[in-house]
């Protein structure tokens, strides 16, 4: 209770919190509001915004609503954010705390596929991978957290290292718990915060990922996402820009959202860190 | 001093400047093709290989067209459509066994060496009958060319071979190469490949790799006073929003190929010093197809055919996805084309309670959830309207409880999925229509065709009926009735449905209106732009 009020105190994590929250509206009320496809077509092409309300942002090319598809598109930007920041959280802590734990060879060889993996520029390595796999979402969120899980290992193995020399780690040990037991159910907890501070960030990485997939073709062409809406508005940037602004828009509003929800929380955090 | 280079002009019409002379007089005296000048264009693509004689495909044309010419180019008014280029006359024997070609005199490569009946022996035997991609079907039957003296070359053929088809194949597939620079070493490996050499009004001067080609003028070209402009440089510009962009800024003279989007061209019509030419491709017309893979059992079913085909809607496409710079299709011989084309086909109207109808005959039933079968979708990515026209199929086969999933692909990963693994089960492909159906059209149909060629029948459709007909019209040596049995083809091939036709379309120029003669002829854009010129 208190935590929250501290994180209501600063603008910034309210202004987060509210666009978040008009987001997470806006995905949960999407097939409520438009239900069946939101790629159907819906009227004449290129309808400019605010002219015929049961179209109310107009129509793209092909002449399909695009507030529904913004809608929708909410969807899939939330869902590949969300679905591939878990995976690379959950990958990188396991890594994180296995290397950090056992020490030594294993920890070396972790960490060094670690670097390798953080060497190459994760765009890049999710633009390989999913141009070989081929666009779907699974693999689109799997590239994703391919390319993000690096972070996520090296904080959780520095906190690992610090809480594998306490005395409750000793204790366990000597009760005769088997040292996996040890480092999951004993360590990794304890070493998840820092980690999950990190999670705004990536989620908002890999929104924008996501999206610049989408613009170079490399998204589900079987569903609505901003960057793709981004990518057909651009070839009639000149006459139509409102089906590019509209969606860019949207992207930058969602990522600034998850920036500042992510600023207040780390803040409140550390305010309470000092206070304890 | 400009009046007497027109007489003489006039008194030298009928035969090599055909071309000049038709467009002077429509012009008007007052527009005296000026000399000089460079003409900056864009250009989308960077060819690896720039031997039209090699890879006859219009990219490659675009450049190369200019340096390395033809023995006949298309031509508006021309007898059967042609006028003359490398070679002055043809003529077809009666048995269809051969066709004699006699040359243009004192034409020079641009090397100095003469050129001579040898090159086009060497070039039609050694180069498009087993290297070109379309000359292999054109040409398969060539046997020898006897060359009797410098300027006569003729081809002799083992079987009868149509001289309707060798004229309407003349202006694309006859692009002639030196004989000196390619007799050594292996053809696909000479260097002339990516810097060609040949007897056209431009020559190859340099190319920057994802900058720009830069064409100087061919001082020794054959044409009386041609070419106009000293200098042509295709600035690469592969993003099609910039070729606008570039056009407005006068960065660039003119954009062909529909490089500038089709949603561009009524505000940059607007624009004041810019034109928009919708002439001049009637030669290059695309079709927009949807390849089916007989081998899905649904597929297989005429009545699932005849219900897609009735579930697209052509107008809403032509209107919506080419904003009205196409023609609905009814077959697969474009509307356009003069020799072959009719009318008198089965149609499909855009009915969907029929097309509901039809899949309800054939026993697929809508399950619960509305939807009857599930089949997997892949739009060719080679041009923005493949692609949105993909996306129009997915919404219109909803619409009869068919669900699409779209598999994008690049270039290479879309010719490998559809033409070597037979990986879809519906493709949205444009092939291309070359004056003949025997050119590129009916390999769309015909069975027995070998994995991995692509702009093929890959979908495994086979019709012994029509493939009975492919190859009579292959042999009939008659022109009325070799185009009979071809007007046949298409009423076949509109019942049965091997694929469907939707739409054709071609391409728009754009380009600023000091650019003198623009769209002279069926295909301007890869022909070899000799008169073409600057005005200022």
């Amino acid at each position: 209770m208190n935590r929250l009020r501290r994180f209501f105190r600063t603008p910034e994590a309210i202004a987060g919190a509210l666009i978040l929250a008009l987001l997470a509206a806006m995905a949960l009320a999407a097939p409520l509001l438009f239900p069946g496809d939101p790629q159907a077509i819906a009227g004449p092409a290129l309808q400019p915004p605010f002219q015929d309300w049961s179209v109310p942002l107009g129509t793209d090319r092909l002449g399909r609503n695009v507030l529904a598809e913004l809608f929708h598109g909410a969807r899939t930007s939330l869902a590949v954010g969300l679905a591939a920041a878990a995976a690379a959280l959950l990958i990188g802590a396991v890594v994180g705390t296995l290397a950090g734990f056992a020490g030594g060879l294993i920890d070396e060889a972790l960490m060094r596929v670690t670097d390798a993996f953080q060497t190459v520029p994760s765009f890049l390595l999710a633009l390989a991978f999913v141009s070989i796999v081929g666009p779907s979402l699974g693999v689109v969120v799997a590239a994703i957290a391919l390319s993000a899980w690096t972070g996520p290992a090296r904080v959780a193995r520095a906190e690992v290292l610090s809480i594998r020399e306490r005395d409750y780690v000793a204790g366990a040990r000597v009760i005769g718990m088997h040292p996996l037991e040890i480092a999951f159910r004993e360590v990794l907890p304890n070493a998840l915060p820092p980690v999950l501070a990190l999670s705004s960030v990536i989620v908002a990485a890999a929104i924008l990922t996501e999206a610049a997939l989408s613009f170079l073709g490399l998204g589900d062409p079987n569903r609505v996402t901003w960057g793709g809406m981004i990518a057909e508005g651009r070839t009639v940037l000149r006459t139509a820009p409102f089906l590019s602004v509209v969606p860019g828009v949207a992207l930058v509003l969602t990522v600034l959202g998850i920036y500042l929800t992510g600023e207040g929380v780390v803040e409140s955090t550390a305010v309470s860190r000092s206070l304890s | 001093m400009s009046e007497l280079t027109i007489s003489r002009r006039g008194l030298l019409a009928g035969s090599a400047l055909l071309l000049a002379s038709t467009a002077l007089p429509t012009i008007g005296f007052a527009q005296t093709p000026k000399k000089g000048g460079r003409l900056v264009l864009a250009a989308d693509s960077e060819p690896r290989n720039l031997n039209p004689a090699i890879v006859a495909s219009n990219g490659v044309f675009f450049l190369s067209s200019k340096i390395v010419e033809t023995l006949a180019e298309a031509s508006f008014d021309g007898k059967d459509g042609l006028q003359p280029r490398l070679a002055l006359s043809w003529e077809g024997a009666a048995d269809g066994l051969s066709v004699t070609f006699q040359l243009r005199d004192g034409v020079k490569w641009h090397d100095g060496k003469p050129f001579t009946s040898a090159d086009v022996a060497f070039s039609a035997l050694q180069i498009w009958k087993p290297l070109q991609n379309l000359g292999r079907t054109v040409f398969k039957d060539l046997a020898a060319v006897d060359t009797p003296d410098e300027l006569t070359a003729i081809f002799k053929f083992a079987k009868p071979t149509p001289f309707q088809l060798i004229r309407n194949a003349l202006p694309a597939l006859s692009s002639v190469v030196p004989k000196h620079l390619y007799e050594v070493g292996k053809i696909e490996e000479n260097p002339a490949n990516n810097a060609p050499v040949g007897t056209g009004p431009f020559k190859f001067a340099e190319y920057k790799a994802g900058q720009y080609y830069r064409l100087t003028r061919n001082d020794a070209y054959w044409g009386k006073d041609e070419p106009y402009l000293d200098e042509i440089v295709y600035q690469v510009l592969p993003d099609r929003t910039s070729a606008a962009a570039a056009l407005e800024a006068e960065e660039i003279q003119l954009a062909a190929f529909s490089a500038v989007p089709l949603a561009d061209l009524d505000r940059i019509s607007k624009v004041p010093g810019l034109k928009v030419i919708t002439k001049g491709y009637e030669g290059l017309t695309y079709q927009l197809v949807v390849e089916v893979n007989h081998r899905r059992k649904e597929l297989a079913d005429l009545k699932v055919r005849q219900a897609i085909a009735h579930a697209i809607d052509k107008d809403f496409v032509v209107k919506t996805v080419f904003l009205g710079y196409a023609a609905t299709a009814t077959g697969p011989v474009p509307k356009n084309d003069p020799q072959f084309y009719t009318a008198d086909v089965p149609t499909y109207p855009f009915d969907v309670a029929k097309a509901n109808a039809l899949l309800d005959e054939a026993g697929y039933k809508r399950a619960d959830d509305g939807k009857r079968f599930a089949l997997k979708l892949l739009p060719a990515p080679y041009f923005n309207e493949t692609k949105q026209f993909g996306d129009y199929l997915r919404q219109a086969l909803a619409a009869i409880g068919i669900d699409a999933e779209i598999v994008n692909n690049d270039s290479a990963a879309h010719i490998k999925a559809v033409y070597t693994d037979h990986a879809f089960d519906l493709a949205v492909g444009p092939p291309v229509f070359r004056g003949d159906p025997a050119i590129s059209t009916t390999i769309l149909v015909q069975s027995g065709i070998p994995d991995g060629v692509p702009f093929s029948n890959q979908g495994g459709y086979k019709n012994a009926e029509l493939d009975a007909l492919i190859v009579k019209a292959s042999e009939t040596l008659d022109t009325s009735a070799r185009t009979e049995l071809y007007k046949e083809f298409q009423k076949k091939v509109a019942a049965d449905l091997p694929l469907i036709n939707v739409a054709e379309w071609s391409f728009i120029s754009v380009a600023r209106d000091t650019v003198g003669n623009i769209a002279n002829n069926p295909r301007w854009a890869v022909s070899n732009w000799a008169d073409t010129y600057l005005e200022s």
